[in-house]
């Protein structure tokens, strides 16, 4: 009846807590598979994909087209797994990704930094010293990813309906929360929010369609009904609505389709 | 020859700085007149009574009068009354419709401002376009570039022509006379349609005839359906609850469907609702939309359609409401804002249901887009509203909507002004500025059009472009630099027949109205050219009135006023003028020559 985000930092047993969840509610459990949807889809090797939704922007990929594309591309594939509702998605940025629908539990795993580093030692057989470097960094890593991506710190509790600290806490425990949570009146699958889910695919799917080319496009979509925004030129007002017109054919669940040069895409564009 | 002064090199930088500030427009161009007007005495390189002399000047007096006088004209409807007449002696024909209406836009821009005159023709024309089912595109282009070739046929048609006579005056030429250059601008006039009749499938927009009739079609067609019809709803008792509130703008965004009308419980109506207001519960509403749209809001919000409109049948009526088509004039206010900012339906209560620009449609959201001069907008509002928003001349409209405010009683007074006028210039030869002012005050007097509407009509930003450039003028000519840039070009190109000369001015005023304005570019150049044409033995006279001809010259970019606002709605690209403007243009420089060669014996 809802859609599960579980964001984490490495070795936080989030992968645990969400194996547990899906087979307590029997939702579909997903990380990597959304990466392979788009990896098939849109013809990117995965390694690329795993390195744009990781690894923090370098200067010089920020004035770049391509990690903005392929990131444009992951929420495509995870906005379509979305959409089949009853879901626990337990990769990155979820709770990013998926902004704006009304039925996603938000869910964080934190763990203390000495369980993560003697779990990261135990399976990469590594000494403490390297562990405990690698988790900081990796942390550090996610932390400029969302920064420079979407101006936010993950570590801002105020992102998820739940923060679970997993110590005293049992990873049954926290499956045990998260599925009550999951259940409540407010994570429903409403007609409402079922149409936001559906206004969000047909927002990836056009962006996706665009972002190769016009990187800063940034797609609405209410009831089937598409906006483009597209900051720079009006030059390329033209091309930008031709192409609009052959995705309307193409991109099924699109009403109308209007391209808007010249103005800045609203914070709720994808 | 003179040699270099530090006077001329400063007149030369504010030259080029003025060039400068009008190409890349970090002010209006009016502004860079004044600030002319302002640094000139400041430098010293004019005197302050020199200065000002232009805002007292013969040029713009008569431009005050000319635009009083097209004012009272447009007043008593003649034009509008003109059209009709017009469209029935040509028939179904496009070529002939075109040859009659440019020939009356020429005739009417010979003593109006050319943008007025193309204005005043522009709901007429799209009338025509959609009555007799021809492609908008093929029509207004030609009719445009009438409109600014009937400025060539009389000295009052354009402002560099009106110009010339004060430009000219320090030079101790001889003035020219109302009808002096009418050969050449009825030759320039004639050769401007024939190259639309002989070459317009060429040069007109978008190659085959075929697939222009089809894309003519289907813009009207998809005009009128997207509009849809009016249709009446009720939100149930419980329609706010356990939801979201639901506001006008929200519905007009997920069905594009516009709410045009609320009645809330008990019978508190509100016609064109603000876009921030909420739909309640129990509230009866009036919509326009295409029916499926509107079956998909009513099904996915839980509203009830009626069958029929019931409780605004009174309001939503031929008689009481409608919705026009109307287009932003050149320089409107409303150009460079969104309609968020403009916010129609807050100060006039109407409701814009969508845009057209550039043969694209706007319908889901409308409130962001940047207007630009021609862009259409379709307004629905109830006649009376309409007709003030009509009156605050910002915007004009394809179907006219403010008969009360017209006087066709008073047409007969307004010819009679008009006549009275060009007597005075003909058979009197009164200067200019005197005869047309005494045919504007007639028509105040007459009460063709009030004072207060006569002032209001006169547009500020023409009269300081034209006083604040003269000063420029003045003192490129004063301080010998017109003289001595003359002499530096003459020597470049050594000896050349005046035939030759006149057509490298030509070609030269060309290049300098398409990026500087006409006026601008007359202002700097006349002086230039009376020294070449004196150094090279050449007609001074001629070589001005080649100036003031040129500066009309201007097809090959959309930068003229009157392209500019006939782009929008002829749905134009810069390519489109490109094409058409440059046969045009080669077209007229070799007319004007030819002309001035066959009556004028240069």
């Amino acid at each position: 009846m809802a859609i599960i985000t579980i964001s984490r930092g490495s070795y936080s047993k989030g992968k645990e807590v969400a194996e547990e969840v899906a087979s307590a509610l029997g939702y579909e459990c997903v990380s990597r598979e959304v990466l392979l949807d788009a990896s098939d889809r849109f013809n990117i090797p995965e390694m690329r994909l795993v390195r744009a939704i990781h690894d923090a922007p370098s200067i010089l990929e920020r004035l770049g087209r391509e990690k903005q594309a392929y990131i444009a591309y992951i929420r495509c594939a995870l906005a379509r797994r979305a959409r089949k509702d009853n879901v626990v998605y337990h990769g990155l940025a979820g709770h990013l990704l998926l902004k704006g629908i009304p039925h996603v539990l938000k869910v964080r795993i934190i763990s203390d930094l000495e369980d993560r580093v003697k779990s990261e030692m135990e399976r990469e057989r590594m000494n403490e010293q390297e562990a405990r470097s690698l988790i900081l960094r990796d942390d550090e890593e996610r932390r400029r990813w969302t920064r420079t991506l979407f101006g936010l710190d993950p570590w801002d509790s105020a992102l998820y309906d739940l923060v679970l600290h997993i110590r005293k806490l049992t990873v049954a425990d926290a499956a045990a929360l998260i599925c009550k949570a999951a259940k409540l009146k407010q994570f429903e699958t409403t007609r409402e929010a079922r149409q936001k889910m559906d206004d969000l695919v047909v927002a990836c799917e056009v962006k996706a369609a665009f972002v190769e080319e016009y990187t800063d496009v940034g797609v609405v979509c209410e009831f089937g009904n598409v906006l483009i925004y597209c900051k720079s030129g009006e030059r390329i007002e033209h091309k930008l609505q031709e192409k609009a017109k052959k995705l309307t054919r193409e991109i099924s669940g699109v009403h109308h389709m209007e391209v808007h040069c010249g103005i800045p895409a609203p914070a709720r564009a994808v | 020859m003179q040699p270099l002064t530090t006077e001329m090199i400063l007149v030369m930088g504010m030259i080029g700085l003025a060039v400068f500030l009008f190409i890349v427009e970090w002010v209006r161009v009016d502004v860079v007149a004044i600030l002319m007007m302002v640094a000139l005495p400041l430098l010293h390189l004019v005197t302050p009574k020199e200065a000002f002399i232009g805002l007292s000047s013969n040029a713009v007096v008569s431009i005050i009068a000319v635009i009083i006088i097209g004012a009272g004209l447009d007043k008593t409807g003649i034009i509008n009354r003109l059209v009709t007449p017009i469209v029935r002696l040509a028939g179904n024909s496009p070529s002939r419709i075109v040859i009659a209406i440019s020939l009356t836009v020429a005739g009417i821009s010979s003593f109006m401002q050319n943008v007025g005159a193309a204005a005043l023709f522009l709901p007429a024309v799209q009338r025509v376009s959609k009555a007799l089912k021809i492609p908008i595109s093929k029509l207004l282009m030609p009719i445009g570039f009438s409109a600014i070739l009937g400025g060539t046929v009389t000295l009052v048609g354009s402002s560099p022509l009106i110009l010339l006579n004060d430009l000219t005056a320090q030079f101790k030429l001889k003035p020219f006379g109302l009808f002096d250059v009418t050969p050449i601008g009825l030759g320039l006039v004639v050769s401007g349609i024939g190259c639309f009749i002989l070459f317009g499938r060429f040069i007109l927009p978008q190659g085959s005839e075929t697939s222009m009739e089809e894309t003519g079609k289907e813009e009207i067609s998809t005009l009128l359906q997207q509009i849809g019809e009016a249709y009446e709803l009720k939100t149930p008792d419980e329609f706010t609850h356990y939801r979201d509130p639901v506001r006008i703008e929200d519905i007009r965004r997920r069905y594009l469907v516009n709410v045009v009308a609320v009645m809330e419980p008990p019978d508190f109506k509100v016609m064109s609702p603000t876009a921030d207001m909420e739909v309640r519960s129990g509230v009866d509403l009036v919509v326009y939309g295409e029916e499926k749209d509107v079956r998909r809001m009513a099904e996915q919000e839980g509203m009830i359609l009626k069958n029929s409109i019931e409780v605004f049948r009174n309001e939503v009526t031929e008689g009481a409401s409608g919705t026009v088509e109307a287009v932003v004039a050149p320089r409107s206010p409303l150009a460079g804002k969104t309609l968020k900012q403009v916010d129609l339906q807050d100060r006039f209560r109407v409701t814009p249901l969508a845009i057209y620009r550039h043969g694209e449609s706007y319908r889901a959201e409308i409130g962001d887009l940047v207007l630009g001069v021609g862009d259409a907008i379709l307004i629905h509002g109830t006649w009376k509203r309409l007709q003030a928003l009509q009156a605050e001349k910002s915007l004009l409209f394809t179907t006219p909507v403010d008969v009360d405010l017209m006087r066709p009683e008073k047409a007969v007074f307004a010819a009679f002004w008009l006549v009275t006028a060009l007597i005075m210039i003909l058979v009197f030869k009164i200067q200019l500025s005197v005869c047309l002012m005494t045919g504007a005050l007639g028509m105040i007097v007459t009460k063709v059009l009030s004072i207060d509407e006569a002032y209001q009509s006169v547009d500020w930003r023409t009269i300081f472009l034209l006083a604040g450039l003269i000063p420029l003028g003045i003192a490129t000519e004063k301080t010998g630099t017109a003289a001595w840039i003359a002499h530096t070009v003459l020597n470049a190109i050594g000896t050349v027949s005046p035939i030759v000369l006149f057509s490298i001015i030509g070609v030269l005023s060309t290049v300098f109205t398409l990026v500087i304005s006409n006026v601008g570019a007359t202002v700097l150049l006349v002086p230039l050219v009376v020294n070449m044409a004196i150094a090279a033995h050449a007609d001074p006279r001629m070589a001005a009135l080649v100036v003031g001809l040129a500066t009309s010259n201007s097809f090959i970019l959309p930068t003229h006023q009157v392209n500019a606002l006939y782009m929008g709605p002829g749905r134009y690209r810069s390519v489109d003028f490109m094409k058409a403007g440059a046969v045009v243009s080669v077209v007229f420089l070799i007319v004007m020559i030819g002309m001035m060669y066959v009556f004028y014996g240069v």
